[in-house]
């Protein structure tokens, strides 16, 4: 895909990337197909589907759980996808850390929270002595907004909110340049989703951090992502700046998928009805389609015939705009 | 909304779990007044106590806890009286009364009805979708095999099943989560309740299909006249639902109204920090508002107002006295010391004024994200 | 979650009336006529940190499994009753004078099949032996060579089914392994080994002669170990946490040590409580069959074999060692479920 803002530096890369599963005998079912883009250093980008729809098999690609069918990854203009060197493969997990959805079963709860929390300075012997990683185990858990005496306790004694910030102290302790989110808020109850999501955007201003932000709700992402990939079935459907997801939202299933959340507001959501995308209703023989820029910066998965309806809609929405 | 008739009373209920040698009070004098017709959304964090207080309107409180104080009035239609064709009260049933599961016979299932979250632990795996419909038709009717199968059918098409009489044969397994969830709501209405309680019935679900379980409810509603209680986290399918909405904390409701009341003219700090810290009305490259802390251990006395640790603006006397409610207009009422004539004048935050308009902004004119085309 | 309420509840399920006796709450006493409330309607201080601070106290798990373990008192009779009775078996056996191979009393009528009494306090024999000094023999080598068993079966099973749980390309063969072993008849090859390997380690003195029977209990049974092992592994392999560990760089061995066993703990405790009553009475049925330890040696099989013919003349002679065994096994049970009870974490608090 070619950049748009050629001044920004490309941290991560991922080019025409499948991923297939066997589904018993010699089928296989492909979770991702043929995604194609970039993440700039600095930025948040985020990555929005339904369940099923490939995302978090794509977030598990790019840390090397999945492997790719086809395709390449590049992290720092390097290939990081396929077989490696052992080298290169701890450069990754030093490099690229995640943060997972469920607090409550991501963290071993027969380990002390020093211990999760130290889990990778062990792995790659990245301290000193005893003392410094006590130390660094304490920054971290401060850095979170946790008090170093939470270090000797499991798991299960902290709420959800807390147990979420120790898995985001685990990633961070590793100093890593990239970091996916996947779904970190919506096993959180919303008071606390708040408070999770202003310590994210904390970390990334000042460890200069890229995010992968893996996410279902739209209305969150809007706050927290500087880019929207929307994600349907395995294939990215529409790519572009937050504001310009929300305010020229082109493809049929980016808008199914805005009019569904549901605004918590009862004017607007009493009077409204979400609009419903089916994509068994697309012509199976329409021509090939593939990721189009209809305007600097926003792609759109369209075909020539697709490409004049979006147009049209986008027409619209920007003389809506202009007024 | 003064006129309409009540459907369910409930009055000071308390519930206690005993979890090892420890009473854990799980609602604190809760009372709700529940009217016919209305969808009345209760919303609260885990823990809040919202689910436990609607099980006791179907007494399927888990074998640990009790109501241990105070009633739950269930008044039902209005009955005709047959020697002068005249409308009669019901006198009602205190439903704390009913203790063995025959007693709640007629009641639980047939005329108060649950679904759950979660659709596969109200089904039965390993039978036909279709059986498990039509035993519950001929468990509260007594009709022919033959009619409950095309009472079935005819429900399983009304919850939007496409080719219903041809999916009756099949497994749960065979249907999708969306599909399941609307198989359980058919059976939730096949004895036709009168009031249909909706513990998060699409928080396991996509958003998409979420959007169409809901709408399903609401359409449902209109054509069978049912009372919903609506059990969610989420705000934005409280404002979707929700005709009244009571804000549960700490085993109480703290606040309670119409949705407008809630959404624009909140007086409860507890939903005003709800409200404040939605992503939704979040501005980037700014902090969103948080709530620090976690809700109150409900192992030990609360003394006081349950959200006052919690609240950076909390008064001394939160720390002492239980408030009580205080009416802000004829359906609003707020559980809180900021009402009270002595306490200082306290603006809700600037985040959730014009709460409406700042929405509005971001999803365009009715939520349509400017697109009007199709 | 719910099925850890669901365990939760039925564990302390209540009966009705324990509602009517509440505990009295500590009601702190404000005197309403003491606070003057109009003075109270200013803001109080808010410190956030405070709202991280966990009050509960600190959990360890093994202080948790400690204190559950002792909670009960059966618990802790049984538990004292079962170190009891396997020390005497190991002290009373090096302090009496039998042997199996001497039968001082073998010519002398007055001291054969005599009932219990004060004097032979479970009788004697029809060789003019004590029967509790023969019994208490035959219980301390039963425990010998069950327990060593156990040991064995559980040290190699866990280790290799932890791996076999964790590799995908292991799981292959071993499969074809364990459908191999779990098809060879027992018995078979239980006569064959006692075939082989009879007085092959008779120069390592006493326990030497363990030696062949042990070997027999564990050739193959190891493999069981194995198995289940690995069952339970790939349960919590795919878990999130192990996901997360791999995240961070973590090999596969301390995957097993410090995010997989740990888990396990409570279902090898279950497995061990299990498999030692299970190894006695393999021992008992080895030696039934003769295909036990040699003459030389008592055990409780033997003994139960040899006694077996007079069950109907002198029925203590067969009903003594039996309750012996049945008491030994059902409360080496008993402490074992118990401990893998209290390991876990959900009994805990």
């Amino acid at each position: 895909m070619s950049t748009t803002n050629n001044e920004r530096e490309v941290i991560l890369s991922v080019r025409h990337v499948d991923v297939a599963f066997d589904v018993g005998g010699k089928k296989k079912f492909k979770a991702v197909s043929d995604a194609n883009f970039d993440i700039y250093r600095g930025e948040t980008f985020a990555l929005v589907g339904e369940s099923g729809s490939g995302k978090t098999t794509l977030g598990r690609a790019v840390i090397r759980i999945n492997p790719c069918t086809a395709g390449e990854i590049l992290f720092n203009g390097e290939r990081i996808s396929g077989k490696i060197s052992k080298q290169q493969d701890r450069n990754v997990i030093r490099n690229i850390q995640m943060i997972f959805q469920d607090p409550a079963a991501s963290l071993n709860e027969r380990a002390t929270i020093e211990y999760c929390i130290s889990e990778g300075l062990y792995n790659f012997h990245l301290y000193k002595d005893n003392e410094d990683r006590i130390a660094k185990v304490d920054k971290a858990l401060e850095d979170v907004g946790l008090l170093p005496e939470h270090k000797s306790r499991y798991p299960h004694e902290f709420s959800g909110g807390q147990r979420q910030r120790v898995g985001i102290a685990r990633a961070m302790i590793m100093e890593p340049q990239f970091i996916i989110a996947d779904e970190p808020i919506s096993a959180l109850d919303v008071s606390i989703r708040a408070q999770v999501l202003n310590l994210m955007n904390k970390l990334k201003k000042e460890k200069n951090l890229t995010y992968l932000f893996i996410a279902h709700d739209l209305s969150v992402v809007r706050f927290i992502a500087d880019r929207i990939a929307v994600i349907h079935l395995g294939k990215i459907v529409e790519i572009a700046e937050s504001e310009d997801l929300f305010k020229y939202p082109v493809h049929p299933y980016t808008i199914s998928l805005l009019s569904a959340v549901p605004m918590p507001d009862p004017i607007i959501e009493k009077n409204r009805d979400s609009i419903v995308y089916n994509k068994e209703e697309d012509d199976p023989n329409a021509a090939p389609r593939e990721m189009r820029e209809i305007r600097p910066g926003h792609f759109v998965y369209a075909n020539d015939e697709d490409m004049v309806a979006f147009e049209k809609r986008l027409e619209k929405l920007e003389s809506y705009h202009a007024e | 909304m003064a006129e309409k008739r009540i459907v369910l009373s409930a009055k000071d209920v308390e519930v206690k779990f005993r979890v090892r040698q420890n009473y854990l009070t799980a609602i604190r004098n809760v009372s709700l007044d529940l009217y016919e017709g209305e969808t009345f959304a209760i919303v609260g964090e885990s823990g809040s106590g919202k689910s436990v207080f609607t099980k006791t309107f179907t007494g399927m409180l888990e074998s640990n806890g009790r109501i241990t104080n105070g009633s739950i009035m269930f008044y039902g239609r209005s009955a005709t009286d047959p020697t002068t064709g005249e409308q009669v009260e019901n006198p009602g049933i205190d439903l704390v009364k009913l203790v063995k599961d025959k007693d709640w016979e007629g009641i639980r299932g047939a005329k108060i009805a649950t679904v759950f979250q979660d659709p596969m632990t109200s089904l039965n795996p390993i039978r036909t979708i279709g059986s498990q419909i039509v035993e519950v038709i001929e468990k509260h009717q007594k009709i022919s095999k033959q009619e409950a199968k095309e009472q079935a059918i005819n429900m399983m098409s009304r919850v939007g099943i496409p080719n219903a009489a041809d999916r009756f044969d099949e497994y749960p397994f065979q249907y999708s989560g969306g599909m399941r969830q609307r198989i359980v709501i058919a059976i939730a209405l096949s004895c036709h309740p009168e009031i249909l309680i909706c513990d998060e019935p699409t928080t396991a679900l996509d958003v998409t299909i979420q959007a169409q379980i809901i709408k399903l409810i609401k359409d449902l509603q209109k054509e069978l006249g049912f009372t919903t209680i609506y059990i969610t986290h989420d705000l934005g399918v409280v404002a979707k639902v929700a005709d009244r909405v009571g804000v549960m904390y700490g085993g109480q409701i703290v606040e309670y109204g119409t949705a407008e009341d809630i959404f624009y003219d909140p007086k409860h700090p507890y939903t005003w920090a709800l409200l404040s810290s939605l992503p939704q009305l979040g501005v980037k490259g700014e902090d969103l508002y948080y709530i620090t802390g976690t809700p109150p251990s409900l192992f030990n006395k609360i003394v006081g107002d349950s959200f006052a640790p919690r609240n950076p603006k909390a008064l001394q006397i939160d720390f002492v006295k239980e408030p009580p409610f205080f009416q802000v207009s004829e359906t609003h009422f707020a559980k809180t010391w900021l009402l009270d004539p002595r306490a200082p004048e306290l603006e809700k935050p600037e985040v959730i004024h014009d709460l409406h308009g700042k929405i509005e902004q971001m999803t365009g004119k009715g939520g349509a994200f400017y697109v009007d085309d199709e | 979650m719910n099925y850890f309420k669901k365990h939760m509840f039925d564990k302390y399920s209540l009966k009705k009336d324990d509602f009517g006796k509440l505990p009295q709450e500590n009601e702190p006493e404000t005197n309403e006529a003491e606070i003057n409330e109009d003075e109270l309607f200013g803001f109080a201080e808010f410190d956030e940190k405070k709202s991280e601070v966990i009050a509960a106290p600190r959990y360890s798990y093994w202080k948790s499994v400690w204190k559950t373990f002792i909670s009960s008192k059966f618990t802790v009779a049984v538990a004292i009753f079962v170190v009891l009775v396997v020390s005497f078996s190991f002290i009373y056996p090096a302090f009496s004078d039998y042997d199996p191979m001497v039968a001082p009393h073998i010519n002398d009528v007055d001291w054969k099949y005599l009932a219990p009494s004060w004097q032979h306090i479970f009788g004697t024999d029809n060789i003019g032996n004590e029967v509790f000094d023969v019994v208490w023999e035959g219980a301390r080598n039963s425990l010998i060579v069950s327990l060593t068993a156990t040991a064995i079966n559980m040290i190699v099973g866990i280790v290799i089914g932890a791996i076999w749980g964790f590799s995908k390309k292991m799981d292959k063969w071993m499969i074809e392994i364990y459908n191999i072993i779990s098809n060879i008849p027992f018995l078979l090859l239980a006569m064959i080994l006692a075939y082989v390997l009879r007085n092959k380690f008779s120069h390592l003195g006493e326990f030497g002669a363990f030696i062949p029977l042990i070997i027999t209990m564990t050739i193959t049974d190891w493999i069981f170990v194995a198995y289940f092992i690995r069952t339970q592994v790939m349960i919590i392999r795919d878990r999130e946490y192990n996901l997360a560990s791999k995240c961070l760089g973590t090999s596969t061995w301390t995957m097993i040590t410090k995010n997989i066993l740990p888990y396990l703990v409570s279902v090898i405790m279950t497995y061990i409580s299990r498999q030692v009553p299970a190894l006695i009475s393999y021992e008992v049925f080895l030696s039934y069959m003769g295909l036990g330890l040699g003459q030389q040696y008592a055990s409780l099989g033997r003994t139960i074999s040899q006694y077996t013919t007079y069950m109907n003349g002198y029925p203590h002679l067969f009903w003594i060692p039996v309750s012996i065994l049945a008491i030994i096994s059902i409360s080496l049970y008993i402490v074992g479920q118990k401990l893998a009870d209290a390991a876990d974490p959900r009994t805990h608090r």
